[in-house]
């Protein structure tokens, strides 16, 4: 039994494994297998960009991320400029220096100035050979995912091309599956951290989200399996000064989350689009709409980004999760230059704070395990929590 | 967070500068026609604005590149947010208390000061407080992003048009149902029906306007080049603010005539021009003078902004309104920037250096810019290919705490010692 959640050994083979796999990331063993035996491998850029079709064709859809830790940009920035965000500078950077030079292509959404200005970069000077950028709508009326469907459509037909094949029915189905049981997987361990003393910490439970997106999710689903039987095997309790939840910008880093919780927080819960918004919606095949367009409305209406209009749909699903995962307080952490969640930021804070939910705004860089000034915040803010509750 | 006792102090700040430029200018018997023409029109806008609450005017504020013409073909009065958050800066020489005001709303200092900027102006009364707030996502997500902040602000309803980021057919037939979305949206709060003949009217003018600004830009390429250097801003300002509006043809035209006369006498800009630049988007506002004086002073001048006074090709269709709003978004010279940067585009600049004979350019790299200062090292790239060295310039449009007369000073003259050594 443990008070807080500890950095080493956690007597859980499987999330050993995760953290061995991201550790080797991009160069890991399990992605470059399967190029290796003749498969091809695609990098996309942001979570609207539906992985189900490339998955379908055969290909291994991965997550192009930057360093896995605060990292000196010097590249990044002299081809994405300072006042790009540190995410798709550390991009950047990692696929100019060959770390990413296996893959076949690129694909990128319209999603926000970070997202396609990375992508037009990629495609100006790094040499992957199949590139494509859809249109993401910023909204959810119907006409909306009318035109996503047709950015969808296009998408896949263009991959088509390139690859010489089709890509059928059966195989988008196959690909549904396989992709709504990770979803599935992870909600199973997420209603683990709905526990009053959760056997999985919040850095830890980040570990898993990193590898989620960066591997097979054949093997993927395999080893979460596994965990889950180990989780609920173990006698592993955490208990905490406060349940947190995190919102705000792209971020995979665990030791971030490891410093807030080394100070006696649990985060229990997540919404940014390397956890909750990555996975949380799955895709509903009802037999009345085709696989394609079953993928195409699932990203759309999945939960959003903060660049969706209009911002209540993000903001209420934030408090449901407040609700479910019982948290005390959140933590916002937004990346410099992440514009689309620096503009939500004072609406958010001002409908949760309205809900008796403090708010603890933390401005980061893309990979940041958290400074002492860091640590010095968010002891005051669980110092506030504490005194709230009292 | 709501708003303050709108005080309109800015607007009148606007009136009163531009009425004193538009009166200087009658007593100087070299200034153009054109540049009083356009004070004048700054004054009757933001007059009219001013006056609202009296002459019970229904207010559309909107962000940049929104369709100003559906509002004058409604009898609505549009007020363009980030240009009057500009216009303040640029004619009171400061931003500090708007920008304060939109600091304490919790608006990160990453978000454009022209954002920041507006928040911070609607709270503290500086703008006049909308019926209804209109914004699209073109170019950036500060303006995308910037809406639903200024309806709390506000208390006023919102209507937000998702504009596409590719140019299919599909897109555009999207762009025109957001569009009739909106103008039910805008039926329904302010009162006033849509006049469709009206909208056709105010199309066929709005493509006079763009016609006038080709010419304008053919005339430009002469050596010397006939218009002065910061003289685009206004070309700019007259599209935002004034599109499909007469008075905005007939500054046009005047323009133009003034602009083919000097080239028929081959009377420059600039006494003698020296460098030919190319303007890669928004100087800062609070050094619009150092800028005019530094360009007489090195007979520096900007010849080309393909960002800014560039439109698309094609015409307008005054037969079908609301699709020809739509295909002028797509034609909007600040919108080549909104979709993918691929070959049609980067081509496009270089091929704008040549024409134009551009010694060197000038990338106003502003900090707030994102998606602007992302592009530099391909802008860059394409530029030197052809020929043409490129400045950067670290500036913000609005804060002058950024950057200082001097330090610009400095690293504009040693650009001009490397055109002149080339």
């Amino acid at each position: 039994m443990t008070d807080t959640p500890q950095e080493n050994s956690t007597g859980l083979p499987t999330l050993e494994r995760f953290r061995e796999f991201n550790s080797t990331f991009p160069h890991a063993k399990e992605v470059l297998d399967f190029k290796e035996q003749g498969g091809k491998v695609f990098g996309w850029l942001c979570t609207y960009v539906p992985e189900e079709i490339i998955h379908a064709a055969g290909v291994l859809p991965i997550r192009i991320t930057g360093y896995r830790e605060e990292v000196e940009l010097d590249d990044g920035t002299a081809y994405l400029y300072v006042n790009s965000c540190s995410f798709s500078r550390s991009c950047f950077q990692l696929g100019l220096r060959g770390e990413y030079d296996f893959l076949d292509g690129v694909v990128g959404g319209s999603t926000c100035d970070g997202a396609r200005r990375l992508f037009d970069v990629w495609r100006q000077y790094i040499g992957t050979p199949f590139h494509h950028v859809l249109n993401v709508p910023r909204k959810y009326t119907e006409r909306a995912h009318q035109l996503y469907l047709d950015q969808v459509m296009k998408f896949k037909q263009h991959l088509e091309e390139f690859l010489g094949s089709a890509i059928t029915d059966e195989a988008l189905r196959g690909s549904i599956d396989l992709y709504n049981e990770s979803r599935a997987l992870l909600r199973e361990l997420y209603e683990l951290r709905k526990l009053d003393e959760p056997p999985i910490s919040g850095a830890e439970t980040l570990e898993v989200l990193v590898a989620s997106f960066h591997m097979p999710k054949e093997l993927f689903n395999q080893w979460l399996r596994s965990l889950l039987d180990e989780l609920s095997e173990s006698n592993i309790r955490h208990r905490s000064r406060a349940r947190l939840m995190i919102t705000g910008s792209v971020m995979e880093n665990p030791e971030f989350i490891r410093t807030i919780e080394g100070e006696g927080a649990l985060v229990v819960a997540d919404e940014l689009c390397t956890s909750t918004r990555y996975w949380s919606d799955p895709v509903v095949l009802d037999g009345s709409t085709s696989p394609l367009e079953a993928v195409s409305r699932r990203y759309l209406n999945n939960f959003p980004c903060a660049r969706m209009y209009p911002s209540d749909e993000r903001f209420d699903r934030i408090a449901d999760l407040i609700k479910e995962f019982r948290v005390d307080g959140v933590v916002s952490e937004i990346i410099r230059y992440c514009v689309p969640y620096a503009h939500d930021l004072p609406l958010l804070t001002h409908r949760l704070t309205g809900q008796g939910i403090p708010v603890l705004a933390l401005d980061v860089e893309y990979g940041t395990s958290g400074s002492g000034q860091i640590k010095t915040r968010v002891q005051a803010f669980l110092e506030m929590l504490e005194a709230k509750k009292r | 967070m709501t708003s303050g006792k709108p005080s309109g102090s800015g607007l009148k700040t606007i009136i009163r500068a531009s009425r004193l430029i538009t009166r200087m200018n009658q007593a100087r018997p070299e200034a153009s026609p054109s540049e009083g023409m356009y004070y004048t029109l700054l004054a009757d806008y933001y007059s009219r604005l001013l006056n609202a609450p009296e002459t019970g005017d229904f207010i559309a504020a909107h962000t940049v590149f929104f369709p100003a013409e559906i509002m004058y073909a409604m009898d609505i009065l549009p007020m363009h947010t980030e240009t009057t958050t500009w216009m303040i800066a640029l004619f009171s020489g400061e931003a500090a208390e708007i920008l304060s005001a939109g600091a304490e709303l919790g608006l990160a200092s990453e978000i454009c000061t022209p954002h920041r900027g507006l928040a911070g102006a609607f709270v503290v009364g500086t703008l006049p407080r909308p019926d209804v707030m209109l914004w699209s996502n073109l170019v950036c997500d500060n303006t995308a992003k910037s809406g639903e902040l200024l309806m709390e602000i506000n208390q006023c309803p919102g209507f937000f048009i998702d504009h596409p980021f590719h140019d299919s057919e599909e897109e555009m037939v999207y762009l025109v149902k957001e569009l009739e979305d909106m103008v039910r949206f805008l039926e329904e709060h302010s009162g006033r029906k849509m006049d469709w003949d009206r909208l056709g009217e105010v199309v066929a003018e709005t493509d006079k306007q763009m016609q006038l600004y080709r010419e304008i830009n053919e005339l430009r390429k002469a050596v010397p080049t006939p218009f002065h250097s910061q003289g685009f801003l206004q070309l700019l300002s007259v599209d935002y603010l004034f599109a499909g509006r007469p008075e905005a043809t007939a500054y046009l035209e005047t323009l133009r005539q003034e602009l083919a006369d000097a080239v028929e006498e081959g009377r420059g800009a600039v006494a003698n021009e020296r460098f030919r630049l190319m303007s890669l988007f928004v100087p800062p506002m609070y050094l619009m003078g150092f800028l005019e004086r530094i360009s007489q002073e090195y007979g520096a001048v900007s010849v080309t902004e393909p960002f800014f006074t560039y439109w698309g090709e094609g015409r307008l269709d005054p037969a079908k309104p609301l699709e020809s709003v739509a295909r002028k978004a797509y034609m909007l010279p600040e919108v080549q920037m909104y979709g993918p940067l691929d070959e049609r585009q980067l081509s496009r600049v270089a091929k704008l250096a040549q024409d134009y004979k551009v010694d060197g350019a000038i990338y106003y790299a502003d900090v707030g810019c994102r998606h602007t200062c992302a592009a530099i090292k391909i802008f860059k790239d394409v530029l030197n290919e052809v020929d043409v060295p490129v400045l950067t310039l670290d500036c913000d449009v609005v804060d002058p705490t950024i950057t200082s007369e001097e330090e610009v000073r400095e690293k504009l003259e040693g650009f001009f010692e490397l055109l002149e050594d080339r």
